[in-house]
């Protein structure tokens, strides 16, 4: 069954390398993020607990998102407002500015008591495995808890995560996300 | 069919001890018995304390007061001072409330640690206590109650009982993570009043009439064993700041406004309620901003909308407010609001992370206007905040405090004039 998974998203992988991944330009995705700092950090480190990390995300994973924002098939009560003014160059800019600052994480819990339905993508450590896979790594519990409980209810739709959350209760979604949130995290800004 | 097969087997083996012992808690705190939850202590000490007090010397305020740092409290919100000044709690808006000592009483925290580690908390945001020693906290979908709760924070295992039980605050179907940081004050009536943030940026037409029949976008009250709930207040979008006037017990609260309309409008909001059930006009109004024309959505009929008080910075971020009812401060201040602004998050230019000050004017009892009281957390020349003011609370000796979630501190602001040459 592990192995149907890794297929599945090997089929994912392939059509989100299909996009060119050098397009962003990274001094100009740089003058944008001071439209996202105020949340995000200018590094990608979260400064709000409602908001992500997102430096050294896959660009194929922040660009995936921000689009879904923009066009509405994701909803957030902010994200929704600044990502609609958004070109595809822009977030092709984003994208790249945020993807390339370097994460370190330090895992301090026996890696082998990770939940085992999503280290095949996300790693024990909480760092992606696959493209178009967020780093979970050192997120706030209550962020990786509320995004679990929208692909449960479908606020939030994926082809595996909303099956995959569908599945779990409250108290599972809990121990998921306490797993990763205990997981420390630094993010070194690369200019 | 193998595959949720395959999730039971691994579930079992990696996870379910922890949910089977985080209802265990609950069940055995509310029986009074113990668990072997341990506590989180934060250093008061070292390279973090002291990058902070370099921060404090950069808030500016009005001649004679003096601003410090009181304790390092990593993501501080709303705060709540025992009765009998003992210790501090401030809510979180992850899974921690925090309680704060200053045992020596020099006015500087010694001793922070989470309060009641054995317990599961879900953005426990806003803490309140009732007269009579009482702890509540307004979870994102939860409310928990904690008797005596200045004693027993000592111990990893507070007596707690559930006011309301989680999924019953909001239907599941509409929580969110923004927007459900809630706050909680107990009325002059002795009733338990908590906000209700909705949790879009304008609720889509659809949900406008279920949101005002359970409260959300508005201030809900029950009794304190979670009974009598009923929608006092209407007409919100997402207020982070509310508290009762001592002189004549009307609820005042504080608003956040419309995103996406440009840098200068709709202003912010601080209001005054003067009856049960007074709509202040959202969604069709932001103060006097059409956001949802009539044409699209009929208003409520049988009600007038509430202007607000006063108008405040586009933005800014108003949220936790006090009324000033110690006697530290100078008279000017006495009977007075205080509020933290915690600073816009995507205005052109910054603007807020002040503390702000309304005197209420002593014939009609309206806010006279808002003076700035404290500023210096945004670098203006970089436009990068140094912390951003949450909430505000007074010490028994009335001085105040700022929590802080950015710069993860709570601020002291005292008065200590210079005697004069």
């Amino acid at each position: 069954m592990k192995s149907a998974v890794i297929t599945i998203l090997g089929g994912l992988l392939l059509a989100g390398g299909a996009h060119a991944e050098d397009l962003g330009d990274r001094d100009e995705g740089r003058k944008l993020a001071s439209q996202c700092r105020t949340c995000h950090g200018l590094d990608g480190y979260a400064q709000i607990p409602i908001a992500p990390h997102i430096g050294g995300e896959p660009a194929s994973y922040i660009r995936a998102q921000l689009t879904a924002f923009r066009d509405g098939t994701r909803e957030h009560e902010m994200m929704s407002i600044v990502a609609k003014m958004l070109s595809d160059q822009q977030i092709a800019d984003l994208a790249a500015w945020y993807s390339g600052h370097r994460v370190q994480v330090a895992l301090t819990q026996d890696p082998s008591a990770a939940p085992e339905q999503c280290v095949a993508c996300h790693g024990a450590d909480g760092l992606h495995v696959a493209e178009d896979v967020p780093n979970l790594a050192g997120e706030a519990n209550i962020y990786i808890d509320t995004q679990l409980k929208a692909f449960r209810n479908g606020k939030r739709q994926h082809d595996i995560m909303t099956p995959m959350a569908q599945s779990l209760s409250d108290s599972e979604i809990r121990e998921i996300a306490d797993w990763y949130a205990d997981i420390g995290l630094e993010i070194e800004l690369v200019e | 069919m193998m595959y949720q097969k395959m999730l039971t087997s691994l579930l079992l083996g990696t996870m379910l001890v922890g949910p089977a012992m985080a209802q265990d808690n609950m069940d055995k705190l509310t029986n009074m018995q113990k668990t072997d939850a341990t506590f989180t202590f934060v250093d008061q000490e070292g390279d973090r304390a002291e990058s902070l007090k370099k921060i404090a010397e950069q808030i500016n305020l009005p001649d004679g007061f003096e601003a410090s740092l009181y304790a390092v409290v990593p993501d501080a919100r709303s705060m709540a001072m025992a009765p009998q000044g003992t210790v501090l709690f401030a809510g979180t808006r992850k899974d921690k409330v925090w309680s704060i000592v200053d045992r020596d009483r020099d006015r500087v925290a010694d001793q922070v640690k989470d309060f009641a580690p054995s317990i599961t908390f879900d953005i426990p945001n806003g803490p309140c206590f009732s007269p009579d020693g009482f702890l509540y906290i307004a979870e994102r979908n939860r409310v928990l109650v904690f008797p005596a709760a200045e004693f027993f924070f000592e111990g990893p295992d507070p007596a707690v009982g559930v006011v309301v039980a989680q999924g019953e605050l909001v239907p599941e179907a509409e929580e969110s993570f923004n927007h459900t940081a809630r706050v909680c004050d107990i009325g002059p009536d002795g009733k338990l009043y908590i906000s209700l943030g909705q949790p879009y940026n304008v609720q889509p037409i659809e949900k406008i009439e279920m949101y005002d029949e359970i409260g959300i976008g508005g201030i809900i009250r029950i009794n304190t064993d979670g009974t009598g709930r009923e929608v006092y207040t209407r007409g919100v979008r997402n207020s982070v700041g509310q508290d009762f006037n001592p002189a004549t017990g009307e609820l005042w609260w504080t608003d956040n406004q419309v995103d996406g309309m440009g840098d200068d409008i709709p202003p912010g909001e601080l209001n005054r309620q003067t009856a049960a059930g007074q709509h202040f006009g959202f969604p069709w109004t932001n103060s006097r901003v059409e956001i949802v024309s009539e044409a699209d959505a009929p208003r409520p009929e049988g009600v007038e909308f509430v202007e607000p008080q006063l108008e405040l910075t586009a933005h800014a971020a108003d949220l936790g407010m006090r009324f000033y009812h110690d006697k530290s401060f100078p008279e000017e201040y006495h009977g007075g609001i205080f509020w933290a602004q915690h600073g816009s998050w995507n205005r052109t230019t910054p603007v807020g992370a002040r503390v702000m000050f309304t005197a209420l004017d002593p014939e009609t009892g309206d806010a006279m206007g808002a003076q700035v009281f404290a500023d210096g957390w945004l670098d203006e020349s970089t436009g990068e905040y140094r912390g951003r003011p949450m909430d505000i609370e007074f010490l028994p000796d009335g001085s105040m405090l700022v929590s802080d979630d950015f710069a993860g501190a709570i601020w002291r602001i005292a008065y200590n004039p210079k005697p004069a040459e």
